[in-house]
């Protein structure tokens, strides 16, 4: 890579770490000065669940949308759905999701 | 306050680093596709782990190597790198009230992207306060280290490995949906959250569908606020 190259990445990198740390550090501070959670703006509590689930809704796009994906996708999530509602933890639910929706793929690709 | 490490916090590092493997499921794949993708457009494997180490953002390193190829001016590069990744201002204050004070944020906030962030904002509120240092180093430097070992692996052997196993590429990536499910399901607690995160999860996946994925997070969120904040519903009536 070029001088100016190797200069974009070092921006790029420092500005995107900035963007991460400095609210964090202002937040911080402003919490210790203030009154604890009430110095946390509410608008800001309700965007946190809302950036998750946007970041659910974009993470369903299978890889290679196709018939079979898109329903590997509705039934490995309908199965998470289902584990999360019995064991109401993390880590199986996702194991299941992901085992079905294996299942489902690899199941079509032999048939077919 | 300087963390020093306990048995707890040991314990905690480990939980961190338990608990951020689902996420795997999504970094690798993506990460051996950059590695490829960085590759093709002429950068060296060990440039490409840099810009990963370094700029550690899926999108905008994407983005930046694609740019970069197609020829466009360094200070435009360097704009949309940024203005992708802008979404990140409001992770970090949304967690400030769950992590302890220490010295060392300024490098670990380095860790904190989207999938570390969702995860975070899920397990800390239900983590004891001495613990959730730990956690949050286990849970980042785990993804960050995936990310990293996925970009070089896939420079230097992404073609072969997508050759020879085809599904595995497509079945991984499964589990972030999958976990995101898990960390929004029990936030719908009312009608009103439960309108406001259909409405995102909607407009999300139909920005992403119509190609508009940089701005599909933040403008699905705007969407959601919108809705909670416009939307509200009668309370029940209880009959006596």
């Amino acid at each position: 890579m070029s001088t100016a190259l190797w200069l974009a990445v070092m921006i790029s990198a420092l500005g995107t770490l900035l963007m991460r740390v400095v609210p964090f550090l202002w937040m911080q501070r402003r919490l210790d000065n203030d009154t604890g959670l009430n110095a946390m703006p509410q608008w800001l509590g309700i965007l946190g669940p809302l950036m998750i689930a946007a970041v659910l809704g974009v993470s369903i796009v299978p890889v290679s949308p196709s018939v079979i994906s898109w329903a590997a996708t509705a039934i490995g999530l309908l199965v998470t759905l289902l584990v999360w509602w019995r064991l109401r933890s993390l880590g199986w639910p996702v194991a299941a999701g992901v085992a079905v929706y294996g299942m489902v793929q690899v199941g079509v690709a032999l048939g077919g | 306050m300087t963390q020093l490490a306990t048995p707890t916090q040991t314990r905690a590092w480990v939980t961190g680093v338990r608990e951020a493997t689902p996420l795997l499921g999504g970094y690798i794949p993506v990460a051996l596709s950059f590695g490829l993708v960085a590759t093709q457009a002429g950068f060296t494997t060990w440039e490409a782990a840099v810009i990963s180490t370094l700029i550690y953002a899926g999108a905008s390193q994407f983005l930046f190597v694609g740019m970069v190829a197609a020829g466009s001016p360094l200070w435009l590069v360097v704009a949309m790198t940024l203005l992708i990744n802008v979404r990140h201002v409001v992770y970090g204050p949304n967690l400030a009230s769950w992590l302890p004070t220490s010295r060392h944020w300024p490098w670990l906030m380095h860790g904190l992207t989207d999938q570390v962030f969702a995860l975070a904002l899920t397990r800390l509120p239900q983590l004891p306060e001495p613990q959730r240092f730990g956690w949050f180093v286990g849970a980042s430097l785990l993804a960050w280290i995936s990310w990293i070992v996925g970009t070089v692996v896939g420079a230097i052997a992404g073609e072969e490995l997508t050759a020879r196993w085809p599904l595995l590429g497509e079945i991984m990536p499964f589990a972030l949906p999958a976990l995101f499910l898990t960390m929004v399901a029990p936030r719908f607690t009312d009608k009103r959250w439960a309108l406001a995160l259909s409405v995102t999860i909607t407009a999300a996946l139909f920005l992403a569908l119509t190609g508009w994925n940089n701005v599909a997070i933040p403008l699905a969120a705007a969407c959601g606020a919108l809705c909670f904040y416009m939307i509200k519903f009668q309370p029940a009536r209880h009959t006596p």
